[in-house]
Parts: C-alpha cells; structure tokens; sequence
C-alpha cells in the first residue's frame, strides 16, 4: 500500500516547489490526524494501553486484587531460569512446523492441484473439505481429535485393521508422540485456511503467464516454481505470518487435548500465562511471559513482512 | 527527521505514563474488616438469598437445599446461580471484589481470597450457633492463620453441607474371582491381590492418570508407609517448615512406580481421564478403582449392589486408616449485606434432617455436622451406604486429611499430575519426585 502511494508521488509529473509542497503536506496531516483520532482512541484504549499494563505489571508481584509489591527483574529472570516455562517457548518453537511449515507447503501443492482440476463438482467439495476445519471451534476440534487419538479410537483402529496392531499406542499420552500428535491438529486446522487463501492467489495469476510456461515447455514443477510460486509471495507471507502466530500463542487445542501433559512434553506459553494468571495469580510473572511472547512473536514475524514487501 | 522526532516523543510519553502510574492493585492498609455483631435470626423482612455455585450437579442439590430453607422461612428466597468449575475457580476473586457480588460463593480453592479480604470472618457466628461444639477436624481445611495462607489454624472461613472422600471401590464379582473375600486389612494384602488379579489377567486398578486420579494412591501410599498423616497435613496447610521431601514420600513413590511397571495400572494410564475411568470400570475393565464418594451415586445407579468401597488400608492391621477429605465449601462474602441471613442458611444446610439427607442423595457428599447428628440413611450394600459409613468412622478417627492437590493453587496440575506421569513412565526418580514436588511448593507459597 505504502509503496504504491510512494511510486506515485514520485512519478508526479508536475513537481510543486518545494515551500508549497511541505506547508500542504502539514495542512493534510492534520486533516489526517482527525479522521484518524477516533479509531486510534479506540485502539489506545483497548490495545495499547493494555499492553502497556502487561509490561507495567511484569515488573511487580501482584495476584490481581490485592496490593502489588515492585519485583524488581524476578519475573523476568523466572522465564529464562525455570526450565518449565523455557520448555514452554522451545515447544511453541516445535509447534511451527506443524501449525505453519507443513500446512503452507501441503498448501502450496493442494492449492496447485485444485487449479489443474476443471471448475466443478469435484473441485468444490475438495475445497470445501479441506476449508471445512477452520468452520470448526477449535475447541470442539480438540476433543474430537482427543477421542480419535484415544487407545481405541480411530487412529489406533486404523492402524489395527491396516496390520500395524503393534505401533498403536495412547498418542497423547505418549511422552514420544504427545507433541507431534497436538502438531497434526494444528496441520489439519491450518491446512484449510492455507490451501483456500492459496488458490484465491493462485486465481490472480495471469493465465497467459501459464499459457506463456507452457509454450517454452515448462513442466508441471518447473510451472509451479517460476509462476505459481513467485505469484503468490503476498499471500504466502500472509499464510506463513498468520500460522506462525497461531503457533507461538497456541492455546485452545493443548488446553483442551492434553494440558500439557504427559509431564511438562506439551507445556506451551499459552497455557503457562492462563495457569499463571487465572490458577497461581500471579499476574506479574504472567505478564512478563506474555510480554516475552509478544516480543518473541514480532521479531520472527518481522523478517517474514521485510521478506514480502522486497521485490 | 521529523518521524525520529515524533518517535522521540512517542516513547517519552510512553515512559512518562509508565513512570506517572502507580503501582496496580488495591490498598495495601486495609486490614481485616472489623467484626460486626452478629445475630443468629433470619428476621421478618423478606430476603433474596443469591448462592453462587458449580455448574453440574450443584445446582439441583442447592435448589433443593433453598427450597427447604424457603420451606421453614418464608421471607428468604434463595436463588441459585452457576458458573462452570474451572469459570468460578478462575473468577471468583474477581466476582467477589465487584459490585454484583453474590452473598453466598462455593469456593473450591481458598486462595488469596482471605489475603484480599474477600470472604466473611465465620467465627462469630460458630460462636453463636455452637459450630466450635462440633468434632473440629471437619472446619481445619478452611481455618486461615493470620497471614492468609496457613490454614488449619485461625479464623473460620467457609463450611459446607458435605464432604468428599476418597477410598477404593471394587468390582464385587472380579474380586471373588481372584478369592477376595473382605476388603484388605493392610498394605501388604492389597498388594497381593494386585497381583492375583494380574495373574488371572485381569487389569488390577483402573485409574485416571491424565489428570490427577494416580495422586489419590500416591498420597495414601505416601500416609500408610508413614503410618501417619500429621505430616501430610501440615504440608497441605502450609505450616512453615513443613515439607513432603520424607522418606515417607519416597517410599510411596517407589511403590507406586513398581505397580505401574507390574501392569498394575492400565498401560495408557497417562491418557485415562476422569470421564473415561469410571466409564472401564463399570464395564468391568477393573477391580479396584481408587476414587471418591461422587463416583458412588453413579456406581449404584449403573450397577446397583455390584460395587463396594474400602477405605484405603493401613500399613499394619487395625492402624490408622486414611482418607482424603474435601469439603464442598460455601464461603459468605465480605460485601453481602444479609450475612446473618447467609449464615443462617449455612447452619440450617448442616443440621437440618432432610438437607444432610439431600446431601448424601443429591450432592454425592458425606455430610458432618455435630457428633450426634444422626447419619443419613442409604440402601444396604449400596456404595454410597458404604462411603457414608467410612466417612462417620473417620470423623471419629480423626483420619480425614485434606488433598494434596490442595496445598497451593497450582500444586496440583503443575507439579503432582505432570511429575507423577513422568513417574509412572520411568522417566523421574521416587527421590527426584519428592524433592521436585516440594521446591515447586515453596517456589508457589514464595518461601
């Protein structure tokens, strides 16, 4: 957005002198600022004054109701000394191959698939399967899975009827496979969401750009990488940074799945700030991870945008 | 230049506002709120009477409970609201400080809810009604020292209608299979029939690892091998010095490691969750299910007359028997403005005939109360007959000790469950397991 309004201020043909230029500019600016004050209240109100809270409370102990005592930098220094709560982060750091990684390229190529297919009957209900997940409350998806992966639920019965009788275990109760096991709901959810945002992308792409591969003899992969791949950075960014999130703040399905167990194998900060804050009350050392997290989610979402705004 | 300068600005104000902000929460002077006289009447003015409890079985039994009071007086009515465990154990601090409070609460975990001033001081009205005539141990676990966390000592806080109980049912017919014939006498026996029952390949215990249930043997174990539970309780009441890092513990721990490594326990114990535990052991998948009294409706309603119940047994035959207790606490909060009317109800729910016997029916629970209050009645050889008569032997016995779930907020779901499960699976030491559970106890009572 920002460089297209660039590209055509630069390209204005006829340049003002440079007095009446910047005097405009500020006079725009303050016409700006007050068709924007009422949104921005509206945001400093309930987003940054908030966040500003947290990070004002990660520095006191305090349970919520009662009086707060300065905590100088324990809570922070909680976060990288209790090896449950940096367990917490390395986990979240797992789950992105799963809730990001595996449903982006599984995507890619469902969403490359599905355009092949001639519009109609079969190419709708496969995007409908696969976009079905995402109509689901996650939670409602976290018990269904919950009883698919139980001793004798659908997993384990598969696996009994297919003759791999002796690789059936509790998943989620396997200190081996919890983790992987919450990871493939987060593949199943995201997968939709990737694959629908993908084809739409994929409907933008110039057909003569296809019809153009086709005609120096590109194959199928070679199709994919130079047209299909690069035609679609903006919403693999947009993919990549939202899955990304979904992983490092991953809540509901552990929540309701495993709650972090076996032991501390599925333990994510998510579920560490909810037990901090609601449980234990301690709403200082929630408030530092959660600032912890906040900050940990920018950083890796930031290379991500710089990657997509580059051309 | 004129953005680093906006910038500058942006981020001078942001640390003003974090320096100009003072430090969150309330008054750290307010003390405990002064004690008003109390009287023991529900007056003639009519009185709504808000009760907040759990979502669930809760709410039929406290309706039927505030019909009967409405019954004997009929200016209070009682009306009865509900929030979901987990939303009121997470809220309740919450509800409490606001402007809506209910008058009466049903608090799980006392929390920092004394601390905060949030609950009414109980003890003028123990004083008036003659609740400190009754047998104590039944008021302990909601006594709170004068520094809002040590309890089993200071003022009351909270009482209830019943209690829960754990022991171990058993499957009638599974266990003369394996020629058990009365429950055991000690530990020891009831390791053997463990075995018995391995060997005639059956699953000897059903229990429900995922979240919490392995901790109810743990803690039994832990009390039989030290043939005590003096220890046991002061940890759970937070008395200072007090620790479970004991031989006891250790003790505990390693028997319970080998039944898990016997196949005494389901293999997937660690994905067994307290819905699905019940659900095996009515089907047979199971002689011996330790749990708690609020199973026993079901059980007879499922099975009528086929399971029985046995209080955990003592490490020598005819010692002390044990079992955890917790009470289904209604606490009375500080900004109701019909205390009096409050703790009338709380006293009618503990004395009244027909509300002890809704008690055992409808809420699952033992109910206490004064030592010659007479105990309700149950079907013979029902479970619950059989619980309720553990319960009245305990109160005498003075074997009833609180869970260790208890002692803090979070023990429970972020040290027992999670290190008992890396316990039952190998992967931590009976020694590591007791020393770790108790520096995450100090680490949550900031010691």
């Amino acid at each position: 957005m920002t460089d297209v309004l660039l590209r055509q201020r630069s390209e204005d043909p006829v340049a003002p002198r440079e007095v009446v230029r910047r005097s405009a500019r500020r006079t725009r600016n303050w016409a700006a600022l007050v068709w924007v004050a009422p949104a921005f209240g509206m945001y400093a109100l309930f987003v940054l004054y908030p966040m500003l809270q947290s990070i004002q409370y990660s520095f006191y102990d305090w349970d919520g109701i009662g009086p707060a005592k300065p905590a100088g930098l324990d809570n922070w220094k909680a976060i990288f000394t209790q090896p449950e709560l940096l367990h917490s982060v390395e986990h979240a750091f797992i789950l992105i191959v799963f809730y990001s990684v595996l449903p982006v390229g599984l995507g890619l190529v469902a969403a490359a698939l599905i355009r092949e297919l001639r519009p109609g009957a079969f190419s709708t209900t496969a995007r409908v399967m696969l976009f079905i997940p995402q109509v689901l409350p996650l939670v409602a998806a976290g018990i269904a899975w919950t009883w698919m992966y139980s001793s004798d639920g659908l997993v384990n019965q598969v696996l009994r009827a297919v003759g791999l009788e002796r690789h059936t275990r509790a998943w989620l109760g396997d200190f081996t496979f919890a983790l992987p096991a919450v990871g493939v709901i987060g593949v199943w959810v995201m997968l939709g969401f990737c694959t629908v945002l993908l084809l739409a992308g994929i409907g933008k792409i110039e057909p003569e750009l296809y019809e153009a591969a086709r005609l120096d003899g590109a194959g199928r992969v070679h199709e994919f990488l130079a047209v299909t791949l690069p035609g679609l950075r903006r919403e693999l960014v947009v993919c990549t940074t939202f899955t990304v999130i979904a992983a490092l703040a991953s809540f509901d399905v552990i929540q309701i799945s495993t709650q972090g167990g076996p032991g501390y194998q599925t333990m994510v900060p998510g579920v560490e700030i909810y037990r901090l804050t609601f449980l234990q009350q301690h709403v200082g050392q929630a408030s530092a991870l959660a600032v912890f997290l906040a900050a940990l989610v920018l950083v890796i979402i930031w290379p991500i945008q710089r990657l997509g705004r580059e051309r | 230049m004129r953005s680093l300068n906006l910038y500058r600005t942006a981020v001078g104000a942001v640390a003003a506002l974090l320096l100009a902000a003072c430090a969150p929460g309330g008054n750290s002077e307010a003390g405990p709120a002064p004690s008003k006289p109390v009287s023991t009447g529900v007056g003639s003015q009519p009185v709504t009477l808000r009760l907040l409890v759990n979502s669930g079985v809760d709410v039929p039994f406290y309706t039927a409970l505030g019909e009967l009071f409405h019954a004997k007086y009929g200016n209070v009515t009682v009306k009865v609201d509900n929030q979901d465990y987990a939303t009121l154990t997470t809220n309740v601090a919450h509800i409490l400080a606001g402007s809506t409070a209910p008058d009466i609460v049903r608090v799980s975990q006392l929390g920092n809810l004394i601390e905060d001033h949030l609950l009414t001081n109980l003890d003028p009205y123990a004083k008036a009604y003659g609740w400190d005539k009754w047998p104590q141990s039944q008021f302990a676990s909601t006594r709170v020292g004068p520094d809002g966390k040590q309890r089993g000592t200071g003022s009351l806080y909270a009482v209830g209608p019943g209690f829960g109980l754990t022991g171990v049912y058993y499957n009638k017919a599974l266990a003369q299979r394996i020629g058990m014939s009365r429950p055991p006498a000690t530990a020891a026996e009831f390791d053997e029939l463990l075995g018995k029952a391995k060997n005639a390949g059956l699953q000897p215990i059903m229990i429900n690892g995922k979240d919490g249930g392995s901790v109810y043997p743990l803690q039994n174990l832990v009390m039989s091998s030290a043939a005590a539970a003096q220890a046991v309780q002061d940890w759970n009441y937070a008395k200072p010095g007090a620790t479970i890092n004991t031989p006891a513990t250790v003790n505990g721990a390693t028997v319970l490691q080998r039944w898990g490594r016997s196949g005494y326990l389901p293999a997937d114990v660690n994905d067994i969750d307290q819905t699905r535990a019940p659900r095996e052991f009515l089907d047979g998948n199971g002689v011996f299910f330790p749990s708690g009294n609020w199973q026993a409706p079901g059980l007879d309603k499922s099975g009528a007359g086929k399971f029985g119940f046995f209080l955990f047994p003592p490490r020598q035959a005819g010692g002390p028997s044990y079992a955890m207790t917790a009470a289904a606490n209604l606490g009375i909060a500080a900004k109701s403005s019909h205390s009096d009317v409050a703790a009338a109800f709380l006293d009618f729910i503990q004395t009244n005939t027909q509300a002890r016997q809704d008690t055992v029916t409808l809420g699952g629970l033992a109910p206490a109360g004064p030592a010659d209050a007479p105990p309700p009645t149950a079907a013979a050889g029902s479970a619950v007959a059989a619980t309720v008569g553990a319960f009245q032997e305990l109160l005498k016995s003075n074997g009833l000790v609180g869970f260790m779930a208890d002692a803090t907020a979070s023990i429970h779901v972020n040290s027992l469950i999670p290190q008992t499960q890396l316990l039952l699976a190998g992967k931590t030491t009976p020694a590591a397991y007791a020393a770790k559970v108790q520096s995450d106890y100090e680490r949550d009572l900031r010691r």
